[in-house]
């Protein structure tokens, strides 16, 4: 007798899932899911995908080792000329709110001119990492290994890691710059060519 | 005369390879990089400037040639020595050091 309405039970849930999985291949094929960016995602496919890229890059982020010059004023200057000339059409500066770029992109990026609780994609606190630490291991990781759909390439090809630590460097001291401030140190002196030569 | 070709051919395609995976040279962005404008520096209150600040340091590298003699600046703390710095030399900022050491290594292996 029970073994029979487990059976039933069990046959039940599998008919079930056979139809939503031809269900969902149907919408899949269908096309109706709009695919544009100006139009943006539902509330529930929205937290799905955050969630999916905040728990992967956590996973992968956590054991990267962070370099203890970071605060340099050497890595600062290298990774100044950098985000100015490879983010700063999409990640903004000191002075500048929008772009073409951050007007046309789904998701936007983030104004990294900001502080992170202003823009809202430092990663979070989930209480397991140290925070600082953490948000620098996620700056280093989404740099060099970008993100999937959202615009955000990956630059590892052609820029070492040394490199991506630079302009994690720079982004630390980013939204206390001024506008003064940050044509200074994007800028390319003498003297900074002087020094790369 | 066909190895010759097949070794020609290999030869080729391998430094066609090697010179689309080079590296993106930082000197590619000076071609369009504007220069820094230090005069915005002669404006700022050098009493208040800290000497061990990474910025200021970053800052007065960059302007090294235009501030020699600028006016407040001779003998401040921190500036002797600052011409002809290399970086490596650069006095170490006053923000707290990171753990690790200095070789940045990704430990994880993952590729996304």
């Amino acid at each position: 007798m029970a073994a029979n309405k487990f059976l039933r039970c069990g046959k039940c849930l599998m008919i079930t899932a056979v139809v939503a999985m031809l269900g969902g291949l149907a919408f899949l094929y269908s096309g109706l899911y709009p695919m544009g960016a100006d139009v943006p995602h539902n509330g529930l496919t929205y937290w799905g995908l955050e969630t999916m890229r905040e728990r992967s890059i956590s996973r992968a982020a956590s054991t990267i080792e962070v370099p203890n010059d970071l605060a340099s004023s050497e890595r600062l200057l290298k990774g100044a000329a950098d985000y100015n000339a490879m983010c700063a059409s999409c990640h903004l500066q000191p002075g500048k709110n929008q772009s073409d770029f951050t007007l046309g992109l789904y998701p936007a990026p983030p104004n990294l001119a900001q502080k992170g609780d202003d823009h809202g994609h430092d990663g979070g606190h989930d209480g397991g990492h140290d925070d600082n630490t953490y948000a620098l291991q996620r700056q280093f990781w989404i740099i060099k290994h970008g993100i999937k759909a959202s615009g955000m390439p990956s630059w590892a090809p052609g820029h070492d890691d040394e490199r991506i630590w630079n302009m994690v460097s720079f982004l630390q001291r980013l939204p206390e710059l001024s506008t003064g401030q940050y044509q200074v140190l994007t800028a390319r002196s003498d003297n900074t060519k002087k020094q790369e030569h | 005369m066909r190895s010759k070709f097949i070794t020609l051919s290999i030869a080729i395609s391998t430094l066609a390879f090697t010179l689309s995976a080079q590296a993106h040279d930082p000197k590619e962005h000076m071609n369009n990089a504007e220069k820094p404008d230090c005069a915005a520096m002669e404006n700022m209150d050098h009493s208040k400037m800290d000497m061990n600040d990474p910025v200021m340091q970053a800052m007065m590298k960059q302007c090294m040639g235009d501030m020699e003699g600028m006016e407040g600046m001779e003998g401040m703390e921190g500036m002797e020595g600052m011409e002809g710095m290399s970086g490596s030399e650069a006095p170490q900022g006053d923000k707290p050091a990171q753990h690790g050491n200095e070789s940045s290594t990704e430990q994880t292996g993952h590729n996304h």
